[in-house]
Protein backbone atom coordinates (compact mmCIF):
# COMPACT_ATOMS: atom_id res chain seq x y z
CA UNK A 1 0.00 0.00 0.00
CA UNK A 2 1.82 3.17 -0.65
CA UNK A 3 1.71 6.55 0.95
CA UNK A 4 -1.22 7.55 -0.83
CA UNK A 5 -4.31 5.42 0.60
CA UNK A 6 -2.71 6.12 3.87
CA UNK A 7 -2.99 9.35 3.85
CA UNK A 8 -6.16 9.94 1.91
CA UNK A 9 -8.76 10.34 4.47
CA UNK A 10 -6.69 12.94 5.87
CA UNK A 11 -5.40 15.12 3.35
CA UNK A 12 -8.62 15.29 1.13
CA UNK A 13 -10.04 16.30 4.17
CA UNK A 14 -8.38 19.41 5.29
CA UNK A 15 -10.88 22.08 5.13
CA UNK A 16 -10.23 24.52 1.81
CA UNK A 17 -12.55 27.98 0.84
CA UNK A 18 -15.39 27.13 -1.54
CA UNK A 19 -14.97 28.34 -5.15
CA UNK A 20 -17.37 30.66 -6.80
CA UNK A 21 -19.82 29.57 -8.93
CA UNK A 22 -19.60 30.90 -12.23
CA UNK A 23 -17.82 34.22 -12.85
CA UNK A 24 -16.88 36.69 -10.44
CA UNK A 25 -17.09 40.51 -11.60
CA UNK A 26 -13.99 42.01 -11.46
CA UNK A 27 -15.10 44.83 -9.73
CA UNK A 28 -15.87 42.22 -6.80
CA UNK A 29 -12.37 40.43 -7.31
CA UNK A 30 -10.96 43.76 -6.90
CA UNK A 31 -13.29 44.31 -3.19
CA UNK A 32 -12.38 40.57 -1.96
CA UNK A 33 -8.59 41.52 -2.64
CA UNK A 34 -8.74 45.08 -1.56
CA UNK A 35 -10.69 43.69 1.67
CA UNK A 36 -8.02 40.57 2.39
CA UNK A 37 -5.15 43.33 2.42
CA UNK A 38 -6.93 45.76 4.87
CA UNK A 39 -6.96 42.59 7.02
CA UNK A 40 -3.58 41.84 6.72
CA UNK A 41 -2.77 45.19 7.84
CA UNK A 42 -4.62 45.34 10.64
CA UNK A 43 -3.50 42.59 11.46
CA UNK A 44 0.15 43.25 11.62
CA UNK A 45 -1.09 45.68 13.58
CA UNK A 46 -2.19 43.48 16.55
CA UNK A 47 0.35 42.72 19.24
CA UNK A 48 0.94 39.34 20.36
CA UNK A 49 -1.42 38.77 24.04
CA UNK A 50 1.75 37.76 26.65
CA UNK A 51 4.23 39.25 25.97
CA UNK A 52 6.45 39.96 28.44
CA UNK A 53 9.14 43.18 28.67
CA UNK A 54 11.98 43.73 25.84
CA UNK A 55 13.78 40.89 24.36
CA UNK A 56 11.47 39.89 21.57
CA UNK A 57 14.36 40.55 18.92
CA UNK A 58 12.91 39.84 15.00
CA UNK A 59 13.75 35.95 14.29
CA UNK A 60 13.85 36.43 10.43
CA UNK A 61 15.91 39.61 11.32
CA UNK A 62 16.85 41.04 7.50
CA UNK A 63 14.93 38.33 5.72
CA UNK A 64 11.76 40.07 7.49
CA UNK A 65 11.11 42.03 3.85
CA UNK A 66 10.49 39.19 2.11
CA UNK A 67 8.91 36.71 4.72
CA UNK A 68 6.06 39.54 5.46
CA UNK A 69 4.03 39.64 8.45
CA UNK A 70 5.11 42.14 11.72
CA UNK A 71 7.44 40.95 14.71
CA UNK A 72 5.74 40.79 17.99
CA UNK A 73 2.40 40.76 15.99
CA UNK A 74 -0.49 38.07 15.93
CA UNK A 75 1.51 37.55 12.04
CA UNK A 76 4.56 37.07 13.61
CA UNK A 77 5.39 33.79 11.34
CA UNK A 78 4.83 35.62 8.58
CA UNK A 79 4.39 33.60 5.26
CA UNK A 80 7.01 31.63 6.71
CA UNK A 81 5.70 28.32 7.36
CA UNK A 82 4.20 28.44 4.00
CA UNK A 83 7.37 28.67 2.02
CA UNK A 84 9.15 26.79 4.18
CA UNK A 85 6.45 23.65 2.97
CA UNK A 86 6.46 24.92 -0.40
CA UNK A 87 10.18 24.27 -0.14
CA UNK A 88 9.79 20.70 0.91
CA UNK A 89 7.07 19.82 -1.22
CA UNK A 90 9.39 21.50 -4.37
CA UNK A 91 11.91 19.30 -3.23
CA UNK A 92 9.85 15.94 -2.97
CA UNK A 93 8.50 16.69 -6.35
CA UNK A 94 11.68 17.94 -8.33
CA UNK A 95 13.27 14.68 -7.29
CA UNK A 96 9.77 13.08 -8.10
CA UNK A 97 8.77 11.06 -4.39
CA UNK A 98 5.42 11.95 -4.52
CA UNK A 99 4.45 9.83 -7.63
CA UNK A 100 1.84 12.45 -7.79
CA UNK A 101 0.46 12.94 -11.13
CA UNK A 102 -1.02 16.54 -11.24
CA UNK A 103 -3.23 16.34 -13.83
CA UNK A 104 -4.90 13.38 -12.14
CA UNK A 105 -8.03 14.73 -10.36
CA UNK A 106 -7.70 12.49 -7.14
CA UNK A 107 -3.82 13.21 -7.29
CA UNK A 108 -5.05 16.82 -6.99
CA UNK A 109 -7.13 16.73 -4.34
CA UNK A 110 -4.25 14.91 -2.54
CA UNK A 111 -1.77 17.94 -3.46
CA UNK A 112 -3.64 20.00 -2.53
CA UNK A 113 -4.20 18.82 1.08
CA UNK A 114 -0.55 17.54 1.23
CA UNK A 115 0.59 21.34 1.22
CA UNK A 116 -1.93 22.60 3.91
CA UNK A 117 -0.89 19.54 6.16
CA UNK A 118 3.08 20.83 5.48
CA UNK A 119 2.06 24.26 6.38
CA UNK A 120 0.51 23.57 9.52
CA UNK A 121 4.09 21.29 10.11
CA UNK A 122 5.84 24.09 9.25
CA UNK A 123 3.65 26.17 11.73
CA UNK A 124 4.21 23.97 14.48
CA UNK A 125 7.82 23.26 13.66
CA UNK A 126 9.03 27.26 13.74
CA UNK A 127 6.40 28.26 15.89
CA UNK A 128 7.43 26.03 19.32
CA UNK A 129 10.88 26.53 19.25
CA UNK A 130 10.40 30.21 19.13
CA UNK A 131 7.82 30.65 22.16
CA UNK A 132 9.17 27.64 24.32
CA UNK A 133 12.93 27.47 23.62
CA UNK A 134 14.51 30.20 21.81
CA UNK A 135 13.04 33.04 24.29
CA UNK A 136 12.77 35.40 21.41
CA UNK A 137 8.86 35.64 22.39
CA UNK A 138 8.98 35.97 26.26
CA UNK A 139 6.07 35.18 27.96
CA UNK A 140 5.19 37.77 30.66
CA UNK A 141 5.32 36.01 33.85
CA UNK A 142 3.32 38.85 36.09
CA UNK A 143 0.48 38.29 33.63
CA UNK A 144 1.04 34.00 34.17
CA UNK A 145 0.68 34.74 38.13
CA UNK A 146 -1.95 37.27 37.62
CA UNK A 147 -4.36 34.42 35.47
CA UNK A 148 -2.78 31.83 37.80
CA UNK A 149 -1.80 29.48 34.83
CA UNK A 150 2.16 30.17 35.00
CA UNK A 151 4.91 31.15 32.53
CA UNK A 152 4.09 27.49 30.67
CA UNK A 153 0.30 29.24 30.22
CA UNK A 154 1.21 32.19 28.89
CA UNK A 155 3.56 30.35 26.13
CA UNK A 156 0.93 28.22 25.55
CA UNK A 157 -1.48 31.55 24.89
CA UNK A 158 1.51 32.88 22.76
CA UNK A 159 1.59 29.74 20.84
CA UNK A 160 -2.01 29.77 19.97
CA UNK A 161 -2.15 33.22 19.10
CA UNK A 162 0.92 32.28 16.27
CA UNK A 163 -1.07 29.21 15.39
CA UNK A 164 -4.43 31.13 14.24
CA UNK A 165 -2.05 33.99 12.87
CA UNK A 166 -0.46 31.05 10.40
CA UNK A 167 -3.73 29.63 9.33
CA UNK A 168 -5.51 32.86 8.71
CA UNK A 169 -2.64 33.93 6.45
CA UNK A 170 -3.17 30.33 4.71
CA UNK A 171 -6.48 30.83 3.79
CA UNK A 172 -6.06 34.60 3.32
CA UNK A 173 -3.92 33.30 0.32
CA UNK A 174 -6.44 31.06 -0.70
CA UNK A 175 -9.49 33.59 -0.63
CA UNK A 176 -7.18 35.84 -3.09
CA UNK A 177 -6.32 32.83 -5.05
CA UNK A 178 -10.02 31.89 -5.85
CA UNK A 179 -12.00 35.62 -5.19
CA UNK A 180 -9.37 38.04 -5.92
CA UNK A 181 -6.64 38.79 -8.14
CA UNK A 182 -3.14 37.38 -7.90
CA UNK A 183 -2.14 35.31 -4.90
CA UNK A 184 -2.29 35.97 -1.49
CA UNK A 185 1.10 35.11 -1.15
CA UNK A 186 2.68 37.74 -3.30
CA UNK A 187 0.33 40.50 -2.15
CA UNK A 188 1.64 39.64 0.91
CA UNK A 189 4.98 40.58 0.07
CA UNK A 190 4.56 43.61 -2.09
CA UNK A 191 2.78 44.42 0.43
CA UNK A 192 5.84 44.36 2.94
CA UNK A 193 8.08 45.67 0.71
CA UNK A 194 5.76 48.50 -1.13
CA UNK A 195 5.45 49.64 3.20
CA UNK A 196 9.33 49.61 3.67
CA UNK A 197 10.19 50.95 0.24
CA UNK A 198 8.09 54.12 1.09
CA UNK A 199 9.34 54.40 4.56
CA UNK A 200 12.74 54.94 3.14
CA UNK A 201 11.33 57.55 0.64
CA UNK A 202 9.24 59.34 2.15
CA UNK A 203 10.03 58.55 6.04
CA UNK A 204 10.71 61.36 8.41
CA UNK A 205 11.46 59.79 11.64
CA UNK A 206 14.79 57.68 12.05
CA UNK A 207 16.34 56.41 10.27
CA UNK A 208 15.53 59.50 8.02
CA UNK A 209 13.72 58.31 4.55
CA UNK A 210 15.51 59.45 1.24
CA UNK A 211 13.98 62.95 0.74
CA UNK A 212 14.23 63.82 3.93
CA UNK A 213 17.66 63.14 4.10
CA UNK A 214 18.22 65.35 0.78
CA UNK A 215 16.54 67.95 2.07
CA UNK A 216 18.69 68.22 5.17
CA UNK A 217 21.92 68.37 3.08
CA UNK A 218 20.35 70.76 0.71
CA UNK A 219 19.23 73.54 3.54
CA UNK A 220 22.66 72.37 5.04
CA UNK A 221 21.29 70.97 8.70
CA UNK A 222 23.92 67.29 7.23
CA UNK A 223 26.95 68.80 5.80
CA UNK A 224 28.04 66.67 3.19
CA UNK A 225 31.92 67.97 3.07
CA UNK A 226 33.97 68.55 0.24
CA UNK A 227 32.40 66.20 -2.86
CA UNK A 228 35.47 65.75 -4.57
CA UNK A 229 37.32 64.17 -1.71
CA UNK A 230 36.85 60.29 -0.43
CA UNK A 231 34.98 60.91 2.49
CA UNK A 232 32.31 63.46 0.74
CA UNK A 233 32.06 60.88 -2.12
CA UNK A 234 31.58 58.27 0.25
CA UNK A 235 28.52 60.90 2.52
CA UNK A 236 27.21 61.31 -0.61
CA UNK A 237 26.73 57.47 -2.03
CA UNK A 238 26.52 55.80 0.80
CA UNK A 239 25.81 58.07 4.32
CA UNK A 240 23.03 60.79 4.18
CA UNK A 241 23.63 61.28 0.30
CA UNK A 242 22.08 57.56 -0.03
CA UNK A 243 22.81 57.52 -4.37
CA UNK A 244 23.80 54.76 -4.48
CA UNK A 245 21.09 53.08 -3.12
CA UNK A 246 18.83 55.11 -5.34
CA UNK A 247 20.51 53.82 -8.41
CA UNK A 248 20.12 50.30 -7.42
CA UNK A 249 16.63 50.31 -7.00
CA UNK A 250 15.71 51.98 -10.19
CA UNK A 251 18.40 50.15 -12.05
CA UNK A 252 16.70 46.46 -10.54
CA UNK A 253 13.52 47.88 -11.47
CA UNK A 254 14.53 48.60 -15.07
CA UNK A 255 15.96 45.47 -15.54
CA UNK A 256 13.21 43.32 -14.26
CA UNK A 257 10.71 44.94 -16.23
CA UNK A 258 12.82 44.31 -19.42
CA UNK A 259 13.98 40.82 -18.65
CA UNK A 260 9.95 40.06 -18.15
CA UNK A 261 9.70 41.05 -21.67
CA UNK A 262 13.03 38.91 -23.52
CA UNK A 263 11.59 35.52 -24.31
CA UNK A 264 12.71 32.90 -26.88
CA UNK A 265 9.22 32.78 -29.24
CA UNK A 266 8.36 29.12 -30.69
CA UNK A 267 5.76 29.71 -33.23
CA UNK A 268 2.49 27.88 -33.60
CA UNK A 269 -0.01 27.23 -36.04
CA UNK A 270 -3.43 25.72 -36.02
CA UNK A 271 -4.04 22.45 -37.25
CA UNK A 272 -7.62 23.08 -38.64
CA UNK A 273 -7.75 26.83 -39.05
CA UNK A 274 -6.02 27.86 -41.83
CA UNK A 275 -3.73 30.97 -40.93
CA UNK A 276 -4.73 31.21 -37.72
CA UNK A 277 -1.07 31.64 -35.99
CA UNK A 278 0.32 31.82 -32.57
CA UNK A 279 3.15 32.13 -30.34
CA UNK A 280 4.21 30.04 -27.36
CA UNK A 281 6.69 32.60 -25.29
CA UNK A 282 9.77 30.81 -23.06
CA UNK A 283 9.97 33.72 -20.86
CA UNK A 284 14.14 34.34 -19.89
CA UNK A 285 12.96 34.12 -16.45
CA UNK A 286 10.45 31.42 -17.12
CA UNK A 287 10.32 29.91 -13.76
CA UNK A 288 9.60 33.64 -12.57
CA UNK A 289 11.26 34.78 -9.71
CA UNK A 290 9.27 32.79 -7.16
CA UNK A 291 11.81 30.15 -6.78
CA UNK A 292 13.82 33.28 -5.41
CA UNK A 293 12.07 33.60 -2.18
CA UNK A 294 12.95 29.37 -1.60
CA UNK A 295 16.52 30.23 -1.59
CA UNK A 296 16.06 32.92 0.46
CA UNK A 297 13.60 31.33 2.80
CA UNK A 298 16.02 28.19 3.37
CA UNK A 299 19.09 30.86 4.16
CA UNK A 300 16.47 32.30 6.67
CA UNK A 301 15.95 28.62 8.35
CA UNK A 302 19.62 27.90 8.67
CA UNK A 303 19.81 31.11 10.42
CA UNK A 304 16.99 30.31 12.88
CA UNK A 305 18.59 27.14 13.88
CA UNK A 306 21.74 29.26 14.53
CA UNK A 307 19.84 31.55 16.89
CA UNK A 308 18.01 28.82 18.49
CA UNK A 309 21.28 26.43 19.31
CA UNK A 310 22.43 29.44 20.23
CA UNK A 311 19.31 30.49 22.77
CA UNK A 312 19.78 26.92 24.19
CA UNK A 313 23.66 26.18 23.92
CA UNK A 314 25.30 29.97 24.13
CA UNK A 315 28.60 30.27 21.87
CA UNK A 316 29.99 27.01 20.17
CA UNK A 317 32.79 27.33 18.08
CA UNK A 318 34.09 26.77 15.29
CA UNK A 319 29.86 26.36 14.43
CA UNK A 320 28.43 29.66 16.15
CA UNK A 321 29.16 32.57 17.74
CA UNK A 322 26.51 35.34 17.96
CA UNK A 323 26.66 39.22 19.70
CA UNK A 324 24.16 41.16 21.18
CA UNK A 325 24.05 44.29 18.94
CA UNK A 326 22.66 47.26 19.58
CA UNK A 327 20.69 48.11 16.42
CA UNK A 328 20.19 44.94 15.25
CA UNK A 329 20.06 42.54 18.07
CA UNK A 330 21.38 38.90 17.84
CA UNK A 331 23.89 38.59 15.06
CA UNK A 332 26.60 35.87 14.04
CA UNK A 333 30.12 37.29 14.20
CA UNK A 334 31.52 34.02 13.45
CA UNK A 335 31.45 30.62 12.79
CA UNK A 336 29.47 28.28 10.45
CA UNK A 337 26.36 30.66 10.83
CA UNK A 338 28.20 33.51 10.26
CA UNK A 339 29.47 32.56 6.81
CA UNK A 340 25.98 31.38 6.17
CA UNK A 341 24.72 34.59 6.69
CA UNK A 342 24.05 37.03 3.41
CA UNK A 343 25.91 39.87 3.11
CA UNK A 344 23.61 42.96 3.34
CA UNK A 345 23.64 46.49 2.02
CA UNK A 346 27.14 48.41 2.34
CA UNK A 347 28.37 47.02 5.24
CA UNK A 348 31.19 45.27 3.41
CA UNK A 349 32.55 48.41 1.62
CA UNK A 350 34.23 49.70 4.88
CA UNK A 351 35.42 46.21 6.26
CA UNK A 352 37.17 45.23 2.52
CA UNK A 353 39.91 47.32 3.36
CA UNK A 354 40.93 45.37 6.86
CA UNK A 355 39.95 41.90 5.94
CA UNK A 356 39.56 41.48 2.35
CA UNK A 357 39.85 37.48 2.66
CA UNK A 358 36.50 37.23 4.81
CA UNK A 359 34.47 39.41 2.58
CA UNK A 360 35.33 37.99 -0.85
CA UNK A 361 34.56 34.70 0.88
CA UNK A 362 31.40 35.76 2.67
CA UNK A 363 30.41 37.27 -1.04
CA UNK A 364 31.75 33.82 -2.68
CA UNK A 365 29.51 31.29 -0.59
CA UNK A 366 26.49 34.19 -0.90
CA UNK A 367 26.47 33.97 -4.27
CA UNK A 368 27.13 30.19 -4.62
CA UNK A 369 23.99 29.52 -2.69
CA UNK A 370 21.61 31.81 -4.94
CA UNK A 371 23.05 31.18 -8.43
CA UNK A 372 23.40 27.55 -7.97
CA UNK A 373 20.11 27.45 -5.50
CA UNK A 374 18.40 29.93 -8.23
CA UNK A 375 19.22 27.45 -10.77
CA UNK A 376 17.96 24.51 -9.31
CA UNK A 377 15.17 25.50 -7.46
CA UNK A 378 13.77 27.20 -10.86
CA UNK A 379 14.20 23.62 -12.72
CA UNK A 380 12.51 21.79 -9.47
CA UNK A 381 9.52 24.29 -9.78
CA UNK A 382 9.18 24.25 -13.41
CA UNK A 383 8.76 20.39 -12.87
CA UNK A 384 6.34 20.80 -10.29
CA UNK A 385 4.12 23.21 -11.38
CA UNK A 386 3.47 21.52 -14.83
CA UNK A 387 5.63 24.14 -16.83
CA UNK A 388 7.89 21.60 -18.81
CA UNK A 389 8.44 20.77 -21.81
CA UNK A 390 5.83 17.08 -22.11
CA UNK A 391 3.45 19.39 -20.15
CA UNK A 392 3.96 22.50 -21.85
CA UNK A 393 3.56 19.88 -25.40
CA UNK A 394 0.50 18.50 -24.06
CA UNK A 395 -1.26 21.78 -23.40
CA UNK A 396 0.21 23.17 -26.99
CA UNK A 397 -1.37 19.84 -28.85
CA UNK A 398 -4.66 20.14 -26.58
CA UNK A 399 -5.28 23.44 -27.72
CA UNK A 400 -5.42 22.01 -31.10
CA UNK A 401 -1.90 24.44 -32.28
CA UNK A 402 1.12 22.38 -33.76
CA UNK A 403 4.53 23.59 -34.26
CA UNK A 404 4.50 24.50 -38.22
CA UNK A 405 6.85 22.17 -39.68
CA UNK A 406 6.54 19.41 -37.41
CA UNK A 407 4.63 16.49 -37.02
CA UNK A 408 1.65 16.85 -34.74
CA UNK A 409 2.91 14.52 -31.55
CA UNK A 410 3.19 15.63 -28.10
CA UNK A 411 6.52 13.44 -28.11
CA UNK A 412 7.62 15.39 -30.93
CA UNK A 413 6.52 18.99 -29.78
CA UNK A 414 8.48 17.78 -26.61
CA UNK A 415 11.14 17.54 -28.13
CA UNK A 416 11.34 21.06 -29.48
CA UNK A 417 10.79 22.40 -26.33
CA UNK A 418 13.18 20.72 -24.82
CA UNK A 419 15.66 22.24 -26.55
CA UNK A 420 14.83 25.78 -25.21
CA UNK A 421 13.16 25.47 -21.53
CA UNK A 422 15.54 23.60 -19.82
CA UNK A 423 18.50 26.26 -20.69
CA UNK A 424 16.23 28.67 -20.51
CA UNK A 425 15.25 28.10 -16.97
CA UNK A 426 18.72 27.73 -15.51
CA UNK A 427 19.89 30.72 -17.18
CA UNK A 428 17.17 32.57 -15.58
CA UNK A 429 17.33 30.98 -12.24
CA UNK A 430 21.04 31.96 -11.98
CA UNK A 431 20.48 35.07 -13.56
CA UNK A 432 17.97 36.29 -11.20
CA UNK A 433 20.31 35.13 -8.30
CA UNK A 434 23.37 37.05 -9.17
CA UNK A 435 21.20 39.88 -9.25
CA UNK A 436 19.59 39.57 -5.98
CA UNK A 437 23.09 39.48 -4.16
CA UNK A 438 24.32 42.44 -6.59
CA UNK A 439 21.56 44.27 -5.52
CA UNK A 440 22.05 43.09 -1.84
CA UNK A 441 25.71 44.44 -2.09
CA UNK A 442 24.98 47.84 -3.19
CA UNK A 443 22.19 48.72 -1.05
CA UNK A 444 18.20 49.55 -1.66
CA UNK A 445 15.95 52.29 -0.71
CA UNK A 446 14.22 51.33 2.73
CA UNK A 447 16.42 48.40 3.43
CA UNK A 448 14.24 45.94 0.87
CA UNK A 449 16.91 43.54 0.19
CA UNK A 450 17.56 43.12 -3.28
CA UNK A 451 15.28 39.97 -3.54
CA UNK A 452 12.38 41.88 -2.15
CA UNK A 453 12.82 44.50 -4.58
CA UNK A 454 13.08 41.58 -7.57
CA UNK A 455 10.17 39.67 -6.23
CA UNK A 456 8.22 42.98 -5.53
CA UNK A 457 8.55 44.07 -9.15
CA UNK A 458 7.72 41.33 -10.59
CA UNK A 459 4.79 39.68 -8.83
CA UNK A 460 3.61 43.71 -9.73
CA UNK A 461 4.20 42.74 -13.29
CA UNK A 462 1.74 39.74 -13.59
CA UNK A 463 -0.85 41.33 -11.21
CA UNK A 464 -0.47 43.76 -14.49
CA UNK A 465 -0.69 41.52 -16.82
CA UNK A 466 -3.86 39.73 -14.82
CA UNK A 467 -5.57 42.52 -14.07
CA UNK A 468 -4.98 43.85 -18.01
CA UNK A 469 -6.35 39.94 -19.12
CA UNK A 470 -9.63 40.37 -16.70
CA UNK A 471 -10.59 43.80 -18.19
CA UNK A 472 -10.51 41.86 -21.38
CA UNK A 473 -12.82 39.28 -20.15
CA UNK A 474 -15.23 41.94 -18.74
CA UNK A 475 -15.08 43.58 -22.29
CA UNK A 476 -15.81 40.46 -24.82
CA UNK A 477 -17.76 37.73 -22.73
CA UNK A 478 -16.59 35.53 -25.67
CA UNK A 479 -12.90 36.20 -24.69
CA UNK A 480 -14.00 34.27 -21.64
CA UNK A 481 -13.79 31.15 -23.39
CA UNK A 482 -10.59 31.73 -25.12
CA UNK A 483 -8.90 32.46 -21.60
CA UNK A 484 -10.27 29.42 -19.58
CA UNK B 1 -6.61 39.64 -31.16
CA UNK B 2 -5.57 37.40 -32.87
CA UNK B 3 -6.48 33.52 -31.93
CA UNK B 4 -2.97 32.36 -31.19
CA UNK B 5 -2.36 35.21 -28.52
CA UNK B 6 -4.76 33.04 -26.46
CA UNK B 7 -1.80 30.35 -25.81
CA UNK B 8 -0.50 33.17 -23.69
CA UNK B 9 -2.86 31.73 -21.31
CA UNK B 10 -1.48 28.45 -21.36
CA UNK B 11 1.54 29.95 -19.04
CA UNK B 12 1.02 29.40 -15.74
CA UNK B 13 1.29 32.39 -13.36
CA UNK B 14 0.75 30.00 -10.23
CA UNK B 15 1.57 31.23 -6.80
CA UNK B 16 3.41 29.42 -4.09
CA UNK B 17 0.59 27.57 -3.10
CA UNK B 18 -1.45 25.99 -5.61
CA UNK B 19 -5.04 25.05 -6.06
CA UNK B 20 -6.80 22.99 -8.42
CA UNK B 21 -10.44 23.07 -10.05
CA UNK B 22 -11.52 19.90 -9.03
CA UNK B 23 -11.56 19.51 -5.19
CA UNK B 24 -12.49 16.30 -3.26
CA UNK B 25 -16.03 16.21 -2.17
CA UNK B 26 -15.38 15.36 1.46
CA UNK B 27 -13.59 18.72 2.59
CA UNK B 28 -15.67 20.94 4.68
CA UNK B 29 -16.38 23.77 2.75
CA UNK B 30 -15.49 27.51 4.34
CA UNK B 31 -16.96 30.56 2.88
CA UNK B 32 -14.94 33.24 2.22
CA UNK B 33 -16.52 35.56 4.65
CA UNK B 34 -16.20 33.52 6.98
CA UNK B 35 -12.19 33.58 6.81
CA UNK B 36 -12.56 37.51 6.86
CA UNK B 37 -14.94 37.68 9.79
CA UNK B 38 -12.88 35.47 11.81
CA UNK B 39 -9.99 37.22 10.93
CA UNK B 40 -11.39 40.58 12.43
CA UNK B 41 -13.03 39.17 15.51
CA UNK B 42 -9.67 37.52 16.17
CA UNK B 43 -7.70 40.54 15.99
CA UNK B 44 -10.24 42.48 17.84
CA UNK B 45 -10.08 40.21 20.09
CA UNK B 46 -6.51 39.97 20.76
CA UNK B 47 -6.85 43.86 21.03
CA UNK B 48 -9.63 43.82 23.75
CA UNK B 49 -7.14 41.45 25.49
CA UNK B 50 -3.92 43.52 25.33
CA UNK B 51 -5.99 46.96 26.85
CA UNK B 52 -7.36 45.56 29.59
Amino acid sequence: MSWKETAAPVLTRMPTVSRPQGHVPFKRKIGWTAGVLVLYFFLTNVYLFGLGGQGSSDIYGQFRAILAGGTGTVLHLGIGPIVTASIVLQLLGGANLLGLDTSNPRDQALYQGLQKFLVVVMIFLTGLPMVFIGGMLPASEALGAQLGIGTFGVQVLIFAQLLVGGLLLLFMDEVISKWGVGSGIGLFIIAGVSQSLMRGFFGTGQPKGFFASWFDIIIGKTPLGPVLSGSGLSSLLLGPGNLLALFTTLLIFAIVVYAESVRVEIPLSHAKVKGARGRYPVKLIYASVLPMILVRALQANIQLVGKLLYGQFGNMMPFWEYTQNQQAGLVPTDGLFYYFQPIRSTQWIDALATEPAQILLRIGIDLLFMVVGGALFAVFWVETTDMGPEASAEKIQNSGMQIPGFRRNPGVMEKVLARYIPQVTIIGGALVGLLAVGANMLGTIGQVSGTGLLLTVSITYKLYEEIAEEQLMEMHPVMRDMFS
Amino acid sequence: MSKGQSSGGLMSSAGLVRYFESEDRNAPRIDPRTVVAFGVLFGVLILVLNAL
